[in-house]
């Protein structure tokens, strides 16, 4: 029973055009033509005489006068017919090809040609593995045993019929004289082997999808597709357009440089398990491999994006990244790759995640990426989707290929790697090995559980992820990056205090903050004690204007010097101290408490944690912010405001924070 | 009984669906001829007889709402078997038309595929029509003049095809076949004598058949032998006999 339903039915379920069909059956109509066709020749088997039997070297002969080609296209173009379907081999008649020797061919009966129309059924393969099966009395080969087994799993209730009709047929073919019984079968067995390859052959009618339009239809000529063949045109006008001495120089460099990795074009070290059935080149080149082949490490050397997109690549990169302390803009990249291509489900999640862990103010991988980026990512942020982050993340992927990947290619690492790399020997079968690894295929890991494997792997990279030791942790360093704010509305809220978690190449949280800025956060730690308890945003309007001015003059002083994080390392631990003395003059003003009302992100800039723990947490500890963001009283929410996801919090006007 | 009465009428339509999947086959090959296209036509006109008789018989089996639920299972089973046989029917007149229509058989330079079947098809149509022998008697433009009715015979079945989907609610996919994988190695049919008498196909599987084919002709050849050794040795007696006489 079928269902229709015209208006939306987007259901593949058409053959494609095969337009070589029909062009290969004037061929053979040509070719019987008792003049000038091809010379038949009676077949001797036992006791019959079969006749127009012909020898792959008469048909390559015609094919070549009659096309004015060489012997050698000639071959081929024989041996396509011949994978068609449309000639098949008396001898060895499972390998279709042409052999140009007295190897004997005959033609195929029109029913038996391929054609577009009628696709291959697999109740008629049933029913002829049936009459094999009664044939053959039982005995059929392997991969005929298989497919008999699944056909009859799942064309069960059809069965009845399929063992009728093999009977029938047997029987009718019974009919017939001897020399037509033998022609018959072999007519049957070659058109199978054409449409049922066995396996470690492929089928030339192939023919991957199906398509969504019937090709065999007249397309009707209504309005609405001069409609379609007028907004096509329009826009290929409209299209930008390439000078063909650029296009022609990318396709001729891309060429070059590609050919000789090119598994059809050259040769596949070691073989090609397409060809062989050998999956040694698959092993070799896995994307968990420890030593990569040669080849391989080449092709890094191409370009950034070959190198990251080859998972071995991005490890020996991330490796290099790891020297350099500059791991947060590959980890960055990574995780916007994962919002984009991440279920719906987990976006939201991860969006938060990732800002948290990169874009934040006192996030502890810190990316550096520009005050304008930034503000489009964050407003975007209110509402995430699946390319918010994707202006920050083509910044860092130019940062990259611009400064990391220069560097990389230079780099000790790489060169280690490239030394170590192997480059496989050929492998050189003979026939018997060949089959013998056809034999031995089996199936690779299922993707299910590479996947899983691989999530495994990401957890376990995540968990262990290092917290950029060149950043603080949140509690004990509120203050923003200033470098990534440049255009900021609202001066205040970008602490001047530059106790930045910067500064020195120390491990652990407490450690950058206790060596470097001792004082900061000794006075900090002051504050927060004086402070007692919670409205940690009224620390900000608290500290007076004059406060707030000196701030802002710290501040601009800083942002003046435009520098980046790591010019900001050197050039501020000088300010630090500054700073310090102006966060200490914060200090007297303590008391006031909350008469500001509207309490402003900036607050909490100053008003570091109320009663931080002697010991500084780590990021990350995410659960805890969304529940603390509701304790306002809490001390802890002082805490997570830090860190607060900017299309979180309505209330506050942390709207470019 | 209805049952038996249906099962034989499907038998007879089975029997006539694979005569007439081998006559198609031969169109357009060295063994086409006028003879083909006629046998073609009145093979086709049986089927199509006899689809209509089971159709009825089927529907109105199926249409009853008062039989048991096994009787019920086996008629749905029945029309399984029916609707497949109609299946492979449709499209191997579709496919005559076609192939009738590329291979026309008047025209001056015909090029008939050599396939190498070079012998008549009058056994299979016989068996088909369940007649002894075939008579032909259509004219010699049978296979232009065929081809319209041909097509208008397609699509009178397929309408009955789709009639036969909207009328009867049956699952295919739910009906259990009866017979198990390998079922048909238990025909009784003689088997064993058909293959004594195939010979190896294309010099492939000359441990099969070869064994059958030599055994034939080997026991032929020396029973030859030995009745001529007998002869000779009859004659040189008697010569014996005459020479000392």
């Amino acid at each position: 029973m079928t269902i229709r339903n015209a208006l939306r039915d987007h259901g593949q379920r058409y053959r494609p055009r095969m337009a070589c069909l029909k062009k290969a059956e004037k061929v053979l109509l040509e070719m019987q033509d008792p003049c000038t066709g091809v010379k038949s020749q009676p077949q001797r088997l036992v006791i019959t005489i079969i006749p127009h039997a012909i020898t792959g070297e008469d048909i390559i002969a015609w094919l070549a006068d009659r096309f004015q080609i060489d012997a050698q296209e000639a071959r081929s173009f024989g041996s396509m017919l011949v994978a068609l379907g449309y000639i098949y081999p008396l001898q060895d008649h499972k390998r279709l090809v042409i052999k140009p020797d007295a190897s004997l061919y005959r033609f195929q009966t029109p029913y038996f040609w391929p054609t577009q129309q009628w696709p291959v059924e697999d109740t008629d393969y049933a029913i002829y593995l049936a009459k094999r099966n009664i044939r053959k009395k039982g005995i059929l080969e392997l991969h005929e045993q298989e497919q008999y087994n699944h056909l009859h799993k799942w064309m069960n209730h059809k069965w009845d019929f399929v063992v009728m009709q093999a009977k029938e047929q047997y029987r009718a073919a019974k009919e017939r004289k001897k020399p037509d019984r033998v022609v018959f079968d072999c007519q049957e067995r070659a058109y199978w082997v054409v449409h049922r390859p066995p396996p470690g052959t492929v089928s030339a009618m192939d023919y991957g999808l199906d398509r969504r339009t019937d090709p065999n239809t007249d397309e009707t000529q209504t309005p609405d597709y001069y409609e379609r063949i007028m907004i096509f045109t329009q826009q290929s006008i409209m299209r930008p357009r390439v000078k063909s001495s650029v296009s022609i120089g990318a396709l001729v460099k891309y060429s070059a440089t590609y050919s000789g990795h090119d598994p059809f074009l050259s040769k596949c070290l070691p073989s090609s398990p397409w060809l062989t059935d050998d999956t040694t080149y698959w092993t070799m080149n896995m994307s968990n491999v420890e030593i990569p082949t040669k080849m391989r490490v080449e092709r890094w050397t191409f370009s950034f994006k070959e190198l990251l997109s080859d998972p071995r690549g991005r490890d020996d990169f991330r490796l290099f990244l790891k020297k350099e302390f500059s791991g947060e803009n590959l980890a960055f990249w990574e995780g916007c790759e994962d919002l984009k291509w991440g279920t719906a489900v987990t976006m939201r999640e991860k969006a938060e995640q990732i800002y948290k862990t990169f874009l934040a103010r006192g996030a502890p991988r810190w990316i550096n990426i520009d005050g304008k980026t930034m503000e489009i990512t964050v407003k975007g942020l209110k509402h995430p989707h699946r390319y918010v982050l994707d202006a920050a993340q083509t910044h860092i992927y130019m940062l990259m290929k611009k400064d990391s990947y220069g560097r990389y290619l230079k780099s000790p690492v790489f060169k280690e790697t490239l030394k170590k790399a192997i480059c496989p020997e050929e492998h050189k079968f003979n026939e018997v090995q060949l089959e013998q690894n056809a034999r031995n295929r089996r199936p690779s890991l299922s993707p299910i559980i590479i996947r899983q494997q691989e999530q495994e792997q990401r957890a376990k990279m995540a968990a262990n992820a290092p917290v950029d030791i060149t950043q603080l942790c949140r509690f004990t360093t509120p203050v923003p990056h200033l470098a990534v704010y440049t255009g900021i509305p609202d001066p205040p809220s970008v602490t001047a205090s530059p106790s930045l978690p910067f500064l020195a190449h120390t491990p652990v949280c407490p450690s950058p903050i206790s060596v470097a800025l001792d004082s900061t956060s000794a006075s900090e730690r002051r504050m927060e004690a004086s402070d007692g308890e919670g409205n940690a945003e009224v620390r900000a309007p608290e500290g007076g204007n004059l406060s707030k001015s000196r701030m802002a003059l710290s501040l601009r002083r800083l942002l003046k010097r435009g520098c980046s994080p790591s010019a900001m390392f050197a050039s501020l631990s000088p300010k630090c101290h500054t700073a310090a003395t102006t966060s200490s003059r914060i200090q007297p003003i303590t008391p006031d408490e909350p008469s500001q009302a509207p309490p402003r992100r900036i607050g909490n800039f100053f008003q570091i944690k109320v009663d931080i723990p002697p010991e500084c947490r780590i990021y990350p500890i995410e659960s805890e912010d969304e529940d603390e963001e509701n304790r306002p009283a809490s001390r802890d929410a002082v805490v997570t405001e830090e860190i607060i996801c900017p299309w979180e919090s309505l209330t506050r006007q942390n709207g470019t924070g | 009984m209805g049952k038996e009465e249906c099962k034989t009428m499907l038998d007879a339509l089975n029997k006539v669906t694979a005569c007439y999947r081998h006559l198609v086959i031969a169109l357009g090959s060295t063994s086409d001829s006028q003879n083909l296209r006629e046998e073609l036509k009145k093979t086709r006109k049986k089927a199509q007889e006899l689809a209509v008789a089971n159709r009825t018989k089927l529907t109105t089996l199926l249409k009853d709402k008062t039989i048991s639920k096994d009787d019920r299972a086996e008629y749905e089973r029945l029309w399984v078997l029916f609707s497949s046989s109609m299946e492979l029917l449709e499209v191997d007149m579709k496919r005559s038309l076609e192939i009738g229509q590329d291979f026309p058989l008047k025209v001056p330079t015909r090029h008939l595929i050599q396939t190498g079947m070079t012998g008549s098809t009058n056994a299979v149509a016989a068996r088909a029509m369940s007649v002894q022998n075939m008579k032909y008697e259509a004219d010699s433009n049978i296979d232009t003049a065929d081809l319209r009715d041909l097509q208008t015979e397609i699509t009178q079945v397929s309408q009955m095809m789709e009639e036969m989907e909207m009328k009867v609610q049956v699952a295919p996919w739910a009906v259990v076949a009866k017979q198990e994988a390998g079922a048909e190695l238990k025909s009784n049919m003689s088997v064993g004598n058909s293959s004594v008498g195939v010979i190896s196909i294309c010099e492939e599987e000359p441990k099969d058949d070869e064994g059958g084919g030599g055994r034939e002709g080997g026991s032929g050849s020396i029973g030859a032998v030995v009745v001529f050794f007998v002869i000779v040795a009859v004659a040189l007696v008697l010569g014996y006999l005459v020479v000392n006489m």
